[in-house]
């Protein structure tokens, strides 16, 4: 019983990590359609910001987490502005132009705060560990989990209880529509690419303390972070939640029973499947064309 | 996409076009030949050879991204799959230290293996090793595209398929280390003997072997391309339900495309084995398979020869500014904004700019000419090339 409890808490823990990945990729490709390959390197830029603060303003990384999301997302608003928003009528290059602004940023990273691995000091109070039915958690993965159900909180009620996030689902059901009942689709898609890369630079900071801190971190991010979305069905905030679960549960319990890589390579093989049964996502009922 | 039109003159002018196509790409090869002429560097002849083979992957996926609209993100995984059926035929080819010759190669013994794997059995025969280099890629981008577009997958998620497809390989690659050599890859091989020719990895005969494969693949794409099958590829990536109610059987279309694709880049897989003397699990990896789409949308999407040139001059850029370390730095960030700004201006890449260029003079002397409807003409499938991707 304990053992399984045991995976269920590991699976749930690896889900919140990539659930809070996945979901400023969700918010940026369902509602804008844009693949922004480019999503990893801004994890890897709130990443290197929380140890930047840390190392240079000695601010503890709770503290420096709202510096990050406005820093980063300032960053993803000025890319919305600069590159993608004359793409949007070719979904696939936009898959292609972040690819490269990723690559930009990467080596920005190299050549400034340099290529070695760099590590970010875990917040004190989190330090220890806490008991769940007898199982012992780090309570930094605890916070990460319950940081992370917050924010997608949060997120759910801008997008369905303000203003914003109504204009935003208009000009995602019918941009012209919209436009012509005075929405500034322009101003809202920047602003919605510049909420999702602030979540990303969120993610890079919370997982900082677990991983260590490398230029390349963010690849390996953006794929499975990708795979959470396509699974999830791009429209749907709840499908992301039930598959970062899915996939952490699985990804948790595969890893046991074989090996790491193999527990990868069946992932990615169910994916494929799931992909090809269902391109709309498992958690979509019905979708726009 | 000229071809369509009805017209007598625009038909001779498709046609003095067409010709004008083969000319260029016939240039393009002879060009590839006569360079060993003028180097006598071997190890320069190898790197260039290396970058042709690299420029053959990126045109056989501008076969099936250019033409038919398959963004293939895992191209690479064909060229790994080639490199390592002619990796291990010629690994069978040594004469292992610990095991004698006929005997276990060394990285199994390393493993503890004890007797030679099944499946490596039948690359004693290079003729298999050969078959089996274009047969698997193909076999496994034909079942992949069997997979994908019978159930009518398009466009991002064929792009998210074949990248999963990819990182399965590489995985799978590294894991199976008593059989695949792991993340060292094949090391140590014997040099390839065909028809009693030995092919030294850093001389002009396996420079000429390059270039050789590389002009027939060439040709042999350009001849699908001109093909019926090749009207049919670029109207299903220009609007693929319009086909179909035409009762053309997309997905067949779509698998052929992907298969031929990934025989060419099976060929190369094997030259580049031939040519770097080693296998490796990074020539199926993300990285790779990403630059190949890069070269190619520098290049140019659209054009086999784009794409080639594209491969070869950025491969080529990069290799020559390695050496120094911050060159290739400041390199890398130079690469990333050059592809960025292609992407934004350039959809169709250098071979984009050619035909823009060619339309906007021909324009202009049709209108010296005082040809008033022509233009118009030359816009409206000057725009179609242009936009759809």
């Amino acid at each position: 019983m304990d053992f399984i409890l045991q995976q269920v808490i590991t699976g749930l823990s690896i889900g919140s990590i990539l659930l809070l990945v996945a979901l400023g990729l969700a918010i940026i490709y369902g509602s804008m359609g844009v693949i922004n390959m480019a999503h990893g390197e801004f994890v890897m830029l709130g990443a290197y910001g929380a140890w930047a603060l840390n190392s240079v303003f000695g601010l503890d990384l709770l503290s420096s987490l709202v510096f990050i999301f406005i820093g980063v997302g300032a960053f993803g608003w000025a890319t919305e502005r600069g590159v993608i928003r004359f793409l949007y009528a070719r979904p696939l290059d936009t898959l292609l132009a972040t690819w490269g602004i990723g690559v930009v940023l990467q080596q920005v990273i190299r050549l400034t705060a340099g290529g070695e691995l760099r590590y970010v000091g875990m917040p004190e109070i989190f330090s220890g560990t806490v008991s769940i039915l007898g199982v012992g958690v780090s309570s930094y993965r605890v916070f990460v989990f319950l940081f992370v159900a917050a924010l997608f909180a949060a997120t759910w009620a801008l997008m369905f209880r303000t203003s914003f996030g109504t204009r935003l689902r208009a000009v995602v059901q019918d941009r012209n529509t919209a436009m012509c009942f005075g929405v500034n689709a322009d101003k809202v898609y920047s602003l919605t690419f510049a909420y999702g890369a602030g979540l990303a630079g969120l993610a890079g900071a919370l997982v900082a303390p677990l991983k260590s801190v490398s230029p390349e971190m963010g690849a390996a991010y953006v794929v499975d972070a990708f795979f959470v979305v396509v699974l999830g069905g791009v429209q749907s905030l709840f499908g992301t939640v039930a598959s970062a679960a899915l996939l952490g549960q699985m990804s948790g319990s595969l890893a046991y029973v074989s090996n790491d890589t193999i527990a990868k390579a069946l992932v990615l093989l169910a994916i494929i499947v799931l992909i090809r049964f269902r391109p709309q996502g498992l958690f979509v009922t019905k979708v726009r064309s | 996409m000229t071809r369509v039109s009805l017209s007598p003159s625009r038909r001779s002018e498709s046609v003095l076009n067409g010709r004008l196509q083969i000319a260029a790409y016939a240039a393009v090869c002879l060009l590839i030949f006569l360079v060993p002429l003028g180097i006598d560097d071997d190890f320069l002849l190898n790197r260039i050879a290396r970058y042709l083979v690299l420029g053959m992957v990126a045109m056989a996926l501008a076969l099936s991204w250019g033409y038919a609209g398959i963004l293939n993100l895992g191209q690479a995984l064909s060229f790994g799959l080639g490199s390592y059926c002619m990796a291990m035929a010629l690994k069978l080819r040594t004469v292992p230290v610990h095991t004698g010759s006929e005997g276990l190669p060394d990285f199994m013994v390393w493993n503890n293996v004890e007797r030679l794997p099944l499946a490596w059995v039948p690359f004693q025969s290079m003729t298999f090793a050969i078959i089996a280099g274009i047969l698997v890629p193909v076999l496994i981008a034909a079942l992949l595209g069997w997979f994908m577009f019978r159930g009518r997958v398009t466009g991002v998620f064929v792009a998210i398929i074949t990248l999963a497809a990819l990182v399965v390989g590489n995985l799978l690659i590294i894991d199976l280390q008593s059989y695949t050599g792991g993340f060292n890859g094949i090391t140590d091989l014997a040099q390839l003997e065909l028809f009693g020719f030995e092919f030294d990895a850093y001389s002009a005969s396996t420079y000429y072997l390059v270039a050789t494969c590389l002009t027939v693949s060439l040709f042999a794409c350009l001849a699908v391309t001109r093909s019926k099958a090749g009207l049919i590829f670029q109207a299903i990536r220009d609007d693929e339900r319009r086909v179909r109610f035409f009762g053309y059987d997309v997905a067949a279309f779509k698998i052929l495309a992907m298969s031929v694709s990934a025989a060419v880049a099976g060929l190369a897989g094997m030259l580049y084995t031939v040519v770097m003397e080693f296998a490796s699990p990074t020539f199926l990896d993300v990285p790779l398979s990403l630059s190949i789409v890069i070269w190619c949308a520098v290049g140019g999407r659209q054009s086999l020869v784009g794409a080639l040139i594209g491969a070869i001059l950025i491969a080529g850029m990069q290799g020559a500014l390695s050496e120094s370390e911050a060159f290739l730095d400041s390199w890398t960030l130079v690469m990333g904004v050059t592809f960025v700004l292609v992407v934004l201006f350039l959809p169709n890449g250098l071979a984009g700019l050619v035909t823009l260029i060619r339309n906007r003079l021909a324009q202009s002397s049709r209108r010296s000419e005082g040809a008033a409807l022509r233009p118009a003409l030359a816009e409206v499938s000057a725009s179609k090339t242009g936009d759809k991707s």
